[in-house]
This record gives C-alpha cells, structure tokens and sequence, in this order.
C-alpha cells in the first residue's frame, strides 16, 4: 500500500512540483494550501508523514506543528522553508527533520524515506 | 646680544620647515652664537624611554646617536631637571660628576639643557674643545631658547597627532558608512531573498521535471540544462547572502562527525560516479561525539566536496579522514584536483571571490565563518601539481557541553 503523506505550501508552484516529484517516487500525495486547510484534511483523513512550510499567511507552520503534535503526535513532520532561520525557534525542535527547500528534491525525498523506514521497524 | 638672538630663534621655530629643519637651523644659530663647537639637539622617545640624535651642528666628535633616559649627561639633566654646565682641564676624560659620558671625549666645557615643559620632549646639548665660562646672562637666555624649543616640538607632535587621529577618524567613518550600507543592502537581500527562493525552487524544480522527460537528442535538451544550472547557481547566491545578512544562530547538539560525513558523501555519490572519483575514507571509529550544528557542518562538507569535485573533473581520488588530536577532532579533506593556483590562495576565504564562470564565491567564505562559529580552524594545505588539504580542526567539549579550551 502506497504511503501517504500530507504536503503544506501556500506556493501553489511548490504544492505542484512536490505532488509530481513525490508521486514519481511512489507516494500517495495529498496537498494543503494553508495550516487551517491542513487541520481539516488532519481531522478528516490519516497520513503517514506531514511535509509542512513554516512561512505561511494566517495559521503558520510552528501553530500546525504544535497541533499536530497535540493531536496525532505519531505522524512524523519535516518542516521545510527557505532558510535556516527558524531552526533556532524553539518549536522547530519538535519537528522530526528539517529541510531547506532547493530545486534539487534529493535531500527532501531522502528524508522522507528514512522517516518511513524507520517507521515499518 | 639677548632679544636679537632670542627673536631669531622665535622666527625660525616659528617657520613653516619640518622639525628637523628648525632645529637644525637654531642649532646653527646657538653654536655661532654662544660659541660652541658642537651643538646638538636630542628628542625623547617617551615610549622606549630613550633620546634619540635629531640634529647636530659643527664638530661631529663624540656625537652620540642615542642616550638612554638615565644615561650620561644627558640623563643627569633629565634627572635634576635642570641643566648642568661643566668644565674640566685634563681631556679626555669621560667621567663627569661621577657619570660616564662617552660623548664628552675631546671636550673641555659641556652644557646639558633639558627641554621640557608639562613633559620631557629631549635635550639640548653643547660642547665645547676649550674651557669657557657661560655667564649668567647667557644661562638665561639659553633657559629662554629651550622652553622655546620645548613649544615648537610640542606643536609639531600635537600637528602630528592630530593628523594621525584626523586620518584614522576618517578612516573609522568610511568604515561606519560602509557598515551601514552593507548592513541595508543585507537586510534588503535577505527579505527580498525569502521572496525570491520559493518561485526559484518551482522553476528549477520544474525545469528539472522537464529534462528528464525530454529525449536526450532532443534540441531544447541543452535550453532546459542551462535553466537548471543557472537556477541551482541562483539558489546558491540567495543561500549566500541570506548567510551573511543575518545573523543566524546556531543549535549546538552532540553529534558524531562520521555520521555527517557519511551523509555528506552519500549526497554526491551520483557526482564521484560520474567524474571517475574514488573516495577513501579512513574515519576513526575512536572520535568522541562533539557538539555541533548538524546543518551548518553538512554545509561546509557539501562546500568542500563540491570544489572537490570540481577540481576533479577528470577523475581522481577524494580522501576523507578524521582522527582526535589532543583537544580537537581533526577533519582531513584531500583531493588530487591539482591544487590551487598559489596567485589566488590568499583569497580563497574572501566573501565574492571566484575563479568559476558559475561560482558565488561565498562557499569558502562560508564554510570558513561556520568553522570559526565552532571555535574551531580551518587551514588549507596546497600541494601545487598534486592537490588540496583543507584541514578542519573543532574543539572537543566537556562532560557539561563546554567548549574546551584547546591548547
């Protein structure tokens, strides 16, 4: 059974290309455009594992971080911005890794598939 | 004799001439007048305590280039603070009122005025082959000469140090301009680059799509390549600036620096294929775990493999080691790309500076800035013909997480 995973981005260019990407690598992609958008799909559906932008109008990536770690604290978050700079927030550490968004999708999908091997150990 | 001779030596340390010309110029003055053979004047050097020969005048006998405050006549007269005027029959004789002076050989009469005001600015000093009697209105007038003498060296270091400060006040502004300018310019960049990345990941991501599903004979096939490549060398620039612009802080946490390494190796194992790279790896097993952020020390290790790579077009060999050295880990990075041209290796670190068509020129400047946030060393060893060694060096902690000192 394919994996799913839940995709946050308010960038619809991004939302797309991580569908695309992570599709061809054989996952079951679902996007959220918002935080708010991505509580609901939560409440609605299981995932896998949370792909999640920090920087987001309204509900931002830590407040959904920190939802999601009330909530469904065994779905696995990789929190994925532009730059370093929110690694040093103290709510960032609750995440399970941190990717720095690049054209190159390489470090991203590797650490999918490592949070999901170690998952079916 | 008196006020003409006084107002002479007022007109000609008041001239626009450098000290040394004045001086000299008054020295002459003082020998023709009062009748000495050697006139000579000394200027203290307040920070090694020693008078230094500025000028000297008529006879060069015994003419000393230099005293030490407490040596000789010289030194006598700053001592007392007040001049000496001695006379004696038997030349030479080099002792004085108990004080050697080598420079009183050949010389029956010796007059030491010291010039000073608030401080000592040197000493005035005259000598004479014959015994001669300085009258007490001569005495006076020399007093008048010296304190005269004592305004214009004054002056003239107050000019020289108000120039000194004047320069390096200037200097300090340009500095502070430029500080602000490039400090506006950093927060502009880092803003603008946060705007700037998402759109940029879409169209090399995207573009990336687009090649691997073009035939490889395709004609636009080498049209989407450089789309990649400018993309990738953008997102580079952005990273870069984005570093320097702000201060990025920085989560230390115990790591095992092999661990990092290993991952770093593993992300460019497509490029060591493709170039013909062998890697070795003798990482010690022994290497205690050191405190570090994970991120920034993967980046420096994608920065070295990355030019390592590059010097390597044609193949080579990549050796990584790492051993414990006293207090530090040691990271050994050798590539056999040929070494660095040693013209340009000064500038290796230098924010901006490359020598690639399509470089940033941040990468060392970064991985260098990373390295001292360690408190740690980078060095970098190059073996023309043969290759590079950069060496990096991080300081083990104690049992709390403190950075030892490393000796």
């Amino acid at each position: 059974m394919k994996e799913k995973i839940l995709v946050v981005d308010d960038e619809e260019g991004l939302r797309l290309l991580y569908k695309e990407e992570l599709e061809d690598e054989g996952l079951n992609v679902h996007v959220a455009a918002s935080g708010e958008e991505a509580i609901a799909k939560l409440e609605k559906d299981k995932f896998d594992l949370i792909v999640l932008d920090i920087k987001m109008p309204g509900m931002d990536g830590i407040e959904v971080l920190r939802r999601v770690k009330e909530k469904w604290k065994n779905i696995p978050v990789i929190l994925s911005t532009a730059y370093h700079h929110y690694k040093q927030e103290f709510g960032t550490w609750a995440s399970d890794a941190y990717v720095v968004k690049s054209s190159d999708l390489k470090e991203l999908k590797t650490t999918i598939k490592d949070i999901l091997n170690m998952g079916r150990k | 004799m008196g006020y003409d001779i006084l107002s002479k030596v007022i007109e000609l340390t008041d001239s626009t001439d450098a000290l040394e010309k004045r001086l000299k110029d008054v020295a002459n003055l003082l020998a023709h007048a009062f009748a000495f053979d050697q006139c000579a004047v000394y200027l203290s050097d307040q920070d090694k305590h020693v008078l230094t020969l500025a000028v000297a005048v008529g006879s060069k006998r015994g003419c000393q280039e230099e005293y030490k405050e407490n040596e000789g006549l010289p030194g006598l007269a700053i001592k007392k603070g007040s001049p000496i005027f001695a006379t004696q029959s038997k030349p030479p004789n080099e002792t004085w009122q108990g004080i050697l002076d080598k420079g009183t050989n050949g010389f029956k009469t010796v007059v030491c005025y010291p010039i000073k005001d608030d401080w000592l600015h040197g000493v005035l000093y005259l000598k004479n082959k014959e015994k001669k009697a300085v009258t007490l209105k001569e005495k006076k007038l020399l007093s008048v000469i010296v304190l005269q003498l004592a305004t214009a060296i004054k002056n003239y270091q107050c000019i020289i140090n108000l120039r000194d400060i004047n320069t390096k006040m200037k200097d300090m502004q340009d500095r502070l301009v430029n500080a602000e300018k490039l400090l506006a310019l950093g927060e502009m960049a880092a803003s603008l680059a946060h705007e700037i990345k998402n759109p940029l990941v879409s169209i090399g991501g995207f573009a990336k799509r687009l090649s691997q599903q073009m035939n490889l004979d395709s004609p636009h096939m080498s049209y989407v390549d450089r789309i990649v490549k400018e993309v990738s060398r953008l997102e580079k620039l952005m990273d870069g600036i984005v570093h320097f612009s702000k201060d990025e802080s920085y989560v230390f946490l115990s790591e095992d620096i092999n661990i990092i390494i290993e991952e770093a190796v593993a992300f460019f194992e497509d490029d060591f294929k493709r170039n013909g790279i062998a890697v070795v790896k003798e990482l010690s097993l022994h290497v205690p775990k050191i405190d570090v952020d994970r991120q920034h020390l993967k980046l420096v290790f994608n920065n070295l493999m990355t030019n390592a790579i590059q010097a390597m077009e044609k193949g080579g060999t990549l050796t990584i080691q790492t051993y414990q050295e006293g207090s530090w880990i040691v990271t050994e990075i050798h590539d056999t790309g040929g070494g660095i041209d040693p013209n340009i290796i000064s500038n290796i670190f230098n924010p901006f500076y490359t020598t690639k068509e399509t470089g940033t020129g941040l990468g060392l400047a970064i991985t260098h800035s990373i390295i001292t946030n360690h408190k740690g060393i980078i060095e970098v060893n190059n073996n023309i013909g043969v290759g590079v060694t950069f060496v990096i060096k991080l300081p083990l902690s104690d049992k709390e997480g403190r950075i030892l000192k490393a000796s």
